[in-house]
């Protein structure tokens, strides 16, 4: 609701917001609070979860050695509560345009948190069920947090936000949308049921998925460009295997609250079955049609038993048919039209590609010239096929072709080959399916393809073959395959099994109903509700994409499901677009960000020897263990932050959850700017000779303030090598201040004294340690300052005017100090300490210069904004109706911040005013 | 020698999860320092300061009093 103020009302101009106060800090809190209570409406942008800025995050203040908590916390919950302010934290300013009235067009951009703030209760229920860390920033990366977080505990607002760089390769490129990054993580944790449960969000077949899926999340890992991707599937199959030796049965039944509308289903394999589980979840009576005698399409009946058995199917169909769902088998539905005449609410048709195609070339009716798919079918419906001493051909490339001829091997064929008309880079066979088939002695020809079968009394004899070569890509993108004149041959062959594609058995849906046809006999379908031309008759799967793989299936079956829910409802069709993902996250980013990390060799996937496996259907590929699942999982790179394991979504006693918020942008206007942008640390990474980084107890002072802080990290003052309490500290002063060679000259004005308060501090906590100071010269300009420092040095700590060279590693975590003896004996010293912390400078944050578009805002030498005339005119800025706030002019201590952030908001009110006078 | 080791951060971070089942194991047998522990897994000690401290932030574990004559807590599981 719009709130103009009175002060601030611009003639003729509807404005929310008179003043827009760019960073929560400090500065900004009190700039905000003078305005407001002036009768101001201030707009109050913090791109935190929090405000309070870095004061909040300090043990205490010098030098009354006050509780910093104590004096910023009632000024974040004023801010927050104060009428005449809109906070917007997690909120960055996109740009600030100047317009010719004087006012300011401002765009923001509110960053999707993914927890609704109305209904967070920060109670941090999520971040313990979290299961990816991070490192924590509040604490200055001396801690883990968790992805789900609450900033710190005085946090204002106090919400969880959830922290996503993007989507996870894996997760983004899952057709499907199984959250494959998610149940990694879970297993990770060793959370194998939530991992499970994540996976059955999405489809009931799990252990199906993680035998026969493609797998293209392992393709897109991010591990792929270090020792090589992680083995995914094999993880799903993990959780799948280990949640059904666990539960042999499900665990449920259907669920307590029925619908009464009823579903048919046409076919029953991975689209059918998908979409009949998230029906029957729902509460519909679903019937699922099935042609062939047992259930589960073509993941009964064509994939063999080697690569997925029939009683891990079994058991992913029980997921189905706990719910109530009921399975007619040996049932061929003649007409989807006549299922809605006879009661069904809905009609989903999935019903495959089960037709394979023919070769058309001389000879391919001759019997011992077979479908490769009909053969699978065959053999996988019990029917007696003895191939004893038989040599069988496999025309193909795929992986039905594969599958064919290692069944015609395991049915004791004496020799079995493939012939494919393209090279092994074209097949498109998974390599490991191939490397298989190869190992147990099918022999493969490239660049060979059939162009007759010879047979007498209508028996194949022998397959006529030519030679092929690669000409120009077709349509695919794939080289065409051209024959070589004069290259053919004959070989003598008893089956030859023909593999070339499938096409759906449609049973002749369109003559008898009506259904609308595509020019490749596929059923023609909306391509985002799956609705066919007959209302309420839906369809997906192969049946409407032709032949495609078992995790593509399932997405239809997803989808079908919805838009079937919806037009059941009496919903709108198509309605709201389904959650879409957030972009996915750029690989050379996450490489960057985990710079340095261990390369660690995939484990290796087993497989039962050949001898052991060729001549039977045992399943081939041998499952993880338990600890080969958890240091598969435990090589996840978090790319995406957020895994997307939905704990925090389960542990939210609020419902606050929304994994699929968005950003949100606004243009708004406003009267005047304050920026309150505050001051950057020095990155003590640069000072390479005092090894921070490289030695665990070489911290920065922040990091020691965090440590004194009553929301520390650690249980107590303690050096995070080895937990020990320090008894021998020492402060260096003048890191990254005061120093040409990392391009600051400045002194930072607060570090003398910052660190004298941490002395004095350490020396409450821990009465027996020895403190010394480094320092070049001990700046104590301000109010009781030079009573503070005297204060230390009187309670014991030792002060050596001379610079720190250097830095050494000594036993123990100890370290030693290279110093320059200035007022002593003179010279080069060394000291040795257990902790050594670096009181860092502070610099400016460059980033207000890049707020304003059309307008340049002055920088100074340093980037800190330049103000006009600092002495007579604090807070002024070459823009005329913005102002700068606390040290984002000039680094400041607390008191002074204070005070230039009174006179800034006085700066912005007069100019409110001057222009309202104007006008 | 020395017992610590530096390595990425967030890859020592993500290490938590694995580890956190073996220090519970431990501090289940008996309450134990940083280093202890360290010892017991054949872990680099700052590795160890950082998985422990998270499993105290979030409630796992926690110090079962002031700390021993050399400067060490000892941790133990959380009831």
């Amino acid at each position: 609701m719009p709130c103009q103020s009175s002060a601030g009302k611009e003639k003729g101009k509807q404005m929310e917001h008179d003043v827009l106060i760019v960073g929560g800090g400090i500065a900004g809190m009190e700039s905000a609070l003078t305005l407001g209570d002036m009768g101001y409406k201030i707009l109050l942008v913090e791109k935190q979860a929090s405000i309070g800025g870095k004061m909040i995050l300090l043990s205490k203040v010098f030098p009354t050695l006050d509780c910093a908590s104590c004096i910023s916390t009632p000024k974040m919950a004023a801010t927050s509560h104060h009428p005449n302010i809109d906070m917007r934290v997690n909120t960055e300013v996109e740009g600030i345009t100047k317009l010719t009235d004087g006012t300011f067009k401002v765009k923001i951009k509110r960053k999707a948190t993914f927890v609704d703030p109305a209904a967070c209760t920060g109670c941090g229920e999520c971040e313990k069920a979290c299961t990816v860390a991070q490192p924590d920033q509040f604490n200055f990366d001396l801690a883990a947090r968790r992805t789900a977080f609450i900033p710190f505990p005085q946090a204002v607002p106090k919400k969880a936000v959830i922290e996503r760089f993007g989507s996870s390769p894996c997760n983004f490129t899952c057709p499907a949308g199984i959250k494959a990054h998610g149940y990694v993580s879970l297993i990770r944790s060793g959370l194998y049921d939530e991992a499970m449960d994540l996976i059955m969000e999405v489809t009931p077949i799990v252990a199906s998925l993680g035998r026969t899926c493609f797998a293209p999340c392992e393709r897109e890992c991010t591990r792929g460009k270090m020792e090589g991707p992680l083995p995914i599937r094999m993880l799903k199959r993990f959780a799948a295997d280990h949640y059904y030796e666990k539960n042999p049965h499900p665990p449920y039944g259907p669920p307590g609250e029925k619908r009464d509308k009823k579903v048919a289903i046409v076919g029953s394999g991975p689209a059918g079955l998908t979409a009949a589980y998230h029906l029957a979840k729902n509460g519909y009576e679903v019937t699922i049609f099935e042609a062939a005698e047992e259930p589960g399409g073509m993941l009964r009946l064509s994939i063999p038993a080697y690569r997925l058995p029939k009683d891990v199917l079994d058991r992913d169909i029980e997921n189905v048919t706990a719910l109530g769902v009921e399975i007619k088998t040996g049932h061929r539905v003649q007409s989807l039209a006549k299922l809605r005449e006879d009661g069904f609410d809905a009609v989903f048709a999935a019903c495959g590609a089960m037709q394979d195609l023919k070769m058309k070339i001389e000879g391919d009716d001759l019997s011992g010239v077979e479908g490769a798919l009909t053969f699978l079918m065959r053999v996988s419906s019990n029917e007696k096929t003895d191939l004893t001493g038989k040599t069988v051909m496999v025309v193909g490339g795929g992986n039905v072709a594969i599958d064919a001829a290692r069944v015609a091997l395991r049915l004791g064929s004496a020799k079995v080959l493939i012939q494919y008309r393209r090279s092994r880079a074209e097949m498109p066979a998974l390599d490991a399916e191939i490397e298989d088939a190869i190992e147990e002695g099918v022999d493969i020809q490239y660049l060979k393809a059939p162009v007759r079968f010879k047979g007498a009394s209508g028996k194949l004899e022998a397959v006529e073959s030519v030679n092929m070569k690669l000409g120009e890509p077709d349509k695919t993108g794939r080289r065409r395959p051209v024959p070589i004149e004069g290259s053919t041959s004959t070989m003598k062959v008893d089956l030859c099994l023909v593999a070339i594609g499938q096409r759906p058995d449609l049973a002749g849906f369109s003559e008898k109903d009506g259904t609308a046809l595509t020019r490749w006999n596929t059923l023609e379908v909306d391509s985002t509700t799956l609705e066919t031309n007959i209302p309420g008759v839906f369809a997906g799967g192969d049946v409407v994409s032709g032949p495609a793989s078992v995790v593509e299936a399932v997405n239809s079956g997803v989808r079908a499901a919805e838009y079937m829910r919806r037009y059941l409802e009496k919903e709108e069709l198509p309605g709201k677009p389904m959650a879409q993902p957030p972009a996915v996250v750029d690989r050379d980013d996450v490489l960057k960000r985990n710079e340095g990390i261990t390369k660690l060799t995939p484990a290796k996937i087993k497989h039962l020897p050949v001898e052991e496996r060729v001549h039977n259907f045992k399943e081939v590929e041998l499952p993880f263990t338990e600890d080969e699942a958890r240091f598969s999982a435990s090589r996840c790179m978090d790319c995406g932050g957020c895994s997307e394991c939905h704990q925090c979504v389960h542990a939210c006693p609020a419902n606050a959850i929304h994994l699929d918020m968005q950003s949100q942008s606004e243009e708004l206007e406003v009267g005047a700017v304050v920026l309150s942008t505050g001051f950057q640390l020095f990155d003590a990474h640069l000072k390479e000779r005092y090894i921070y980084g490289k030695h665990p107890n070489v911290i920065t002072a922040m990091q020691m303030d965090r440590i004194l802080a009553p929301t520390r990290p650690y249980n107590g003052v303690l050096r995070p090598s080895d937990g020990k309490k320090p008894d021998n500290i020492a402060y260096v002063l003048c890191t990254g201040s005061r120093d040409h060679t990392v391009g600051n000259p400045l002194c930072s004005r607060v570090c003398c004294m910052y660190s004298i308060k941490q002395a004095q501090l350490i020396m409450g906590a821990l009465p027996l340690a020895d403190i010394t100071i480094y320092y070049m010269d001990i700046r104590a300009f301000g109010k009781g300052y030079e009573e503070f420092y005297k204060q230390a040095a009187d309670m014991g700590v030792y002060f050596v005017k001379g610079r720190v060279g250097s830095i050494e590693p000594a036993d123990n975590g100890n370290l030693v100090v290279h110093y320059e003896d200035i007022e002593g004996e003179g010279g080069h010293k060394t000291a040795e300490h257990d902790l050594v912390v670096l009181s860092v400078g502070l610099f400016a944050n460059p980033e207000a210069g890049d707020l304003f578009q059309g307008q340049k805002l002055d920088l100074d030498l340093q980037a800190f904004i330049n103000e006009v005339d600092e002495d007579i005119d604090p807070g002024r800025t070459n823009i005329e109706g913005v102002f700068a706030a606390g040290s984002a002019s000039a680094i400041r201590d607390i008191p002074d911040t204070i005070l230039h952030s009174g006179s800034a908001a006085a700066q912005a009110a007069s100019y409110l005013e001057r222009r309202r006078a104007a006008k | 020698m020395e017992t610590w080791q530096i390595r990425p951060l967030g890859e020592v971070l993500r290490d938590e999860w694995i580890m956190r089942p073996r220090i519970l194991e431990l501090l289940k047998e008996e309450p134990r320092t940083i280093p202890q522990l360290a010892e017991a897994l054949g872990k680099p000690s700052n590795e160890v300061m950082l998985w422990v401290m998270a499993m105290w932030r979030y409630d796992l574990l926690e110090e079962t009093g002031k700390a021993n004559r050399e400067g060490f807590f000892t941790y133990k599981v959380r009831d």
